[in-house]
């Protein structure tokens, strides 16, 4: 059997083994079996990546499926996908890590009618819930007909749902329904359209498999293939998300738990990015072109809309839930280029943003844990001398998230900046300078807002509260996660071309090389 | 000039429901195992005849088939009302097999007056199915808003006929396509014809606005019956409706089409709101069968050029199977918990975890969300000739819909499958339960087999339905 079929679905077979026999299980022997497997998973990707030969996509399989639509099961991995779920399995090994020794977050002090199921149960279920949103996240960016990516897509939607309606923001039971219901119709309603837009386009192109959708020659032109495109386009970017339509993400990454926000924005938000890749850019490139201008300029005004809302946060979970709609906003940018150096920027910084947000919420839940709430004014000043590992490494995560150079988050803006100086095929050279202006002053202001959020946090007159003393007993988990992160976003920062040279022979394919 | 070939499999039917009621009737003690037995027999019969060298193809077989099995699960599930005393299994069984043999008659038809008088032989005993149960003010009451509903749409219907029988001066469906192409009278009234005929039909599919006779009626009947009305009498009015847009007045498509869109666009909308704020099982399961009939509805826009009336009946058969276990899951609870409030599901996987995943398994199927495929698969189908025929906008209403749908099937399945919920104390008024519940679940089990087995293959089930 073919070892990337075995790398996508055995996190979800492995899910629904523990749901199945979950009163015989114990919370941490649910989550060690969920590192295990995302470790497992993560060493088949890249083993199919390893035997790699000549062809465009490591370990294709491609059989008969829905003979009466014409759908075929068909799954590959190339290289802007290889590195999107190479993360997503180091992610979600982190996440159910982070499951073992964590005190389960479902205990309601606030709201004793409540009652309080079992804590053991309670992570089982968390655990097979991450699992299953793992393979369903492996299989969009390994599907390469429309309907199987869209199948997968959507597969992820009900677990995250579940996810934050019930082991979402303990403080906060109806806050945390309104964010999951928000999320799950936002999103849903852009897959939704998407899905019409993929009928467009299959229409008019007779095939709903990628890789001959990206070949074929002469390249869908005319109205139909235009509407279909746009309605891709809008159901991708509430996924993104592409501000306007990012409007359900600050509740839902703060109502979530921990997993949740870690998920939600170190992998959902690249199921929309890697969409715009996979299926906009790569299927239909003459309306994308038409489109390109738009998505740039709305990608533009989202990192600085973000960037001002961040500067106005209370909360540290919604300014770190406001800063991924900035860091985006660059992807965003890359991919309307349409140019290789603004896709391999779009990848890199989707990956970048992975592991720096991805962090950033370990951390930020850490604290929600410990003092209950992720306000500022709950939190106080002075990290460093409260809690001092936790502060540097929380400091290091920031500074990573605002580009500094040597960090993995410097290359994917800077690529990405660089795709607009350069222009690109598509965009006009007044509009693309503009916007290069526009998205510097928003690299200024990224800057500005991170130095005030540590300031404001871990700098200052140490403000001591008597849950200070929990800081020291530090989680094992947690500092076992932070170090991992740090060294891979160290990594990715000192050597680039580990990633740019995995992603650059797949761009030509992408962007119409093979015509 | 009679069809035996394609009458027989009815008339099967129909000498089971006689056979049913014979039985109830000699045998003296109330019993429900006899009438369910011959019943079950009937439609076993009926089935092979169908699936014999000699039955109905194309359409016609899909969905006679929808209405055999449907009306088997239905029989299945009917068993939960053994205990009712109120309840007497012989009329029960003899209307649920006669309104059957209505219902496939009616999707073989070949002429009008075959249409009206299965319509007719489809309608009367399920109007009387919904006020079966004696002694209940909400039945009759259901019974009486049906009937008067059902009298006015046939109405409706028979005079659109008479009309059309004006015009060309035949009642078959084949010569009326050709006539009406050649004959003089004016456009205008001739698609005055078509739309009335059309209206009476959609008052028995319950496309808005002739949908508010749905939750008063499924209100007022047992849970088996409602059953029974979201699927088979709505499948037999599904065929009818193909057949007629399709072949006596396919010419007229251009006046028609923008119609059935608008009533599509309106019906999915309209019950998914209604579902919104039920607070009951029930009652979200009639108002979401009047949006999955707004969908069954939209692919008909597209019955000539695209394939329209295959998408429909696909979309059809995979409803009907996730309804059917959805009703018969609601109608188990009733049984066993007294009531089909939210909180008498709330935990309801917990205290019955079988039930509780037949249930959520059939709810992602309606809402079309993975793992359920197949239901996916099912919008797919609909939403496909939709755009091929150019009908973007209606296209974007049922992706609106889809994202609505989903906002009250997802809740209700998170309330079963909540750790929470009050103790609901067991009422098993029954002296003899395992029976006939077994029975039920045996049903319900294999539905959502069904709907295992398609979401793996889909074809299973697609491409019987072509």
């Amino acid at each position: 059997m073919n070892l990337l079929v075995i790398a996508v679905f055995l996190p979800a077979l492995v899910g629904v083994v523990a749901l199945a026999s979950r009163h015989a299980l114990r919370g941490a022997v649910a989550a060690r079996a969920g590192v295990a497997v995302s470790i497992v998973s993560l060493v088949l990707l890249a083993a199919v990546w390893a035997t790699r030969d000549a062809a465009a996509f490591a370990g294709e399989v491609d059989v008969r499926w829905i003979d009466a639509i014409g759908v075929r099961w068909h799954l590959g991995i190339d290289g802007i996908s290889f590195p999107l779920t190479l993360m997503t399995a180091f992610l979600s090994a982190l996440t159910c890590w982070s499951l073992i020794d964590d005190a389960p977050q479902e205990q309601t002090p606030d709201d004793p009618a409540e009652p309080s199921p079992d804590p053991e149960q309670s992570v089982v279920m968390l655990v097979v819930l991450v699992l299953v949103i793992q393979s369903a996240a492996l299989g969009v960016f390994s599907a390469l007909d429309l309907i199987v990516f869209f199948i997968f897509f959507e597969l992820a939607l009900v677990p995250m749902w579940f996810v934050i309606n019930r082991w979402g923001d303990p403080h906060d039971r109806e806050g945390r329904r309104v964010a999951a219901t928000r999320f799950l119709l936002f999103t849903v309603l852009g897959s939704a359209l998407m899905l019409v837009g993929f009928i467009a386009i299959a229409l008019s192109a007779g095939s709903l498999q990628i890789p001959e959708l990206a070949a074929q020659s002469p390249v869908l032109t005319g109205t139909v293939p235009l509407l279909g495109a746009v309605a891709i386009a809008v159901g991708l970017a509430v996924k993104a998300p592409v501000w306007p339509l990012h409007i359900w993400l600050p509740d839902a990454h703060s109502a979530a738990p921990t997993v949740g926000s870690v998920l939600l924005a170190g992998v959902f938000l690249k199921l929309g990015t890697y969409g715009l890749i996979r299926v906009l850019v790569a299927i239909a490139p003459e309306p994308s072109a038409t489109l390109a201008p738009y998505l740039a300029t709305f990608a533009v005004v989202g990192i600085i809309y973000a960037s001002l809302a961040c500067l106005r946060q209370s909360d540290l979970k919604r300014l770190i839930a406001y800063s991924s709609v900035g860091h985006m906003g660059f992807v965003v940018l890359g991919v309307a280029t349409m140019s290789p150096v603004g896709i391999a920027a779009a990848v890199y910084a989707s990956v970048a943003h992975g592991l720096i947000t991805g962090m950033l919420f370990f951390h930020a839940g850490g604290l929600k844990r410990r003092y209950g709430s992720a306000t500022f004014a709950v939190l106080g000043r002075g990290l460093y001398a409260r809690a001092p590992w936790l502060a540097v490494s929380f400091a290091f995560a920031a500074i990573a998230s605002l580009g500094l150079p040597g960090l993995a988050g410097f290359w994917g803006e800077m690529l990405s900046l660089r795709s607009a100086y350069e222009v690109g095929p598509v965009l006009d050279r007044g509009l693309a300078w503009t916007l290069l202006g526009v998205a510097a002053v928003g690299v200024v202001l990224t800057s500005a807002y991170v130095v005030v959020m540590l300031r404001r946090l871990v700098q200052g007159v140490p403000t001591p509260d008597d849950r200070d003393l929990d800081l020291t007993g530090e989680v094992r988990s947690e500092v076992g996660i932070s170090v991992l992160l740090v060294a891979s976003i160290v990594v990715l920062g000192l050597a680039p071309g580990l990633l740019v040279g995995v992603i650059e022979p797949s761009l030509p394919a992408v962007l119409g090389g093979g015509r | 000039m009679i069809d035996w070939d394609l009458a027989g499999a009815p008339l099967v039917v129909a000498i089971g429901a006689v056979v049913a009621l014979m039985l109830d009737a000699f045998i003296g003690a109330r019993s429900w195992r006899w009438p369910s037995l011959a019943g079950g027999v009937a439609l076993g019969l009926a089935g092979l005849e169908l699936l014999g060298p000699r039955g109905p193809d194309g359409l016609g077989l899909g969905l006679s088939l929808v209405i055999v099995l449907g009306t088997l699960m239905v029989l299945l599930s009917a068993a939960v009302m053994d205990h009712e005393d109120s309840m007497p299994p012989g009329e029960l069984h003899f209307l649920l097999l006669a309104s059957a043999a209505g219902a496939m008659c009616m999707v073989v038809a070949r002429d009008f007056v075959t249409l009206i008088v299965a319509l007719e032989l489809l309608s009367l005993p399920s109007i009387a199915m919904v006020g079966l149960r004696r002694a209940d003010i909400g039945a009759a009451r259901g019974a009486w808003t049906f009937f008067l509903v059902s009298v006015v749409s046939t109405a409706v219907t028979l005079m659109g006929i008479s009309l059309v029988y004006g015009f060309t001066g035949s009642l078959g469906f084949a010569e009326v396509l050709s006539r009406l192409g050649d004959s003089t009278a004016p456009d205008r009234a001739v698609v005055a014809a078509v739309v009335i005929t059309v209206v009476g039909l959609l008052f028995k599919i319950g496309a808005v606005p002739f949908h508010m006779w749905i939750p008063d009626t499924y209100r007022g009947a047992s849970i088996p019956v409602a059953a029974y009305l979201s699927v088979v009498s709505k499948a037999g009015a599904v065929g009818a409706l193909v057949l007629v847009l399709g072949v006596p007045f396919g010419g007229y498509a251009a006046a028609w089409a923008p119609m059935i869109a608008v009533v599509a666009a309106l019906t999915m909308t309209v019950g998914n709101i209604g579902a919104l704020v039920q607070r009951d099982a029930v009652g979200v399961l009639a108002w979401s069968s009047i949006a999955q009939a707004g969908f069954i509805l939209a692919p008909m826009v597209a019955l000539g050029v695209a394939g329209g009336a295959r998408a429909a009946v696909q979309y059809l058969a995979i409803y009907a199977v996730a309804n059917l276990v959805a009703f018969t899951m609601i109608g188990l609870v009733r049984r066993r918990w007294g009531g089909t409030t939210f909180r008498h599901l709330t935990g309801l996987a917990r205290r019955d975890p079988l039930g509780g995943a037949c249930l959520s398994l059939a709810l992602l199927t309606l809402a079309g969300f993975p793992p359920a495929v197949i239901g996916l698969v099912a919008k797919y189908a609909v939403l496909r000739p939709v755009v091929e025929a150019g009908y973007g906008w209606l296209a974007l209403v049922m992706a609106v819909n889809v994202a609505l749908g989903l906002a009250y099937y997802l809740p209700m399945m998170a309330r079963i499958l909540s750790q929470e919920g009050d103790e609901i104390t067991v009422v098993e008024p029954s002296p003899s339960p395992p029976h006939a519940v077994g029975v039920a679940r045996t049903s319900m089990v294999l539905g959502t087999l069904a709907l295992v087995a398609t979401s793996a293959y889909p074809d299973l089930i697609l491409v019987p339905m072509r």
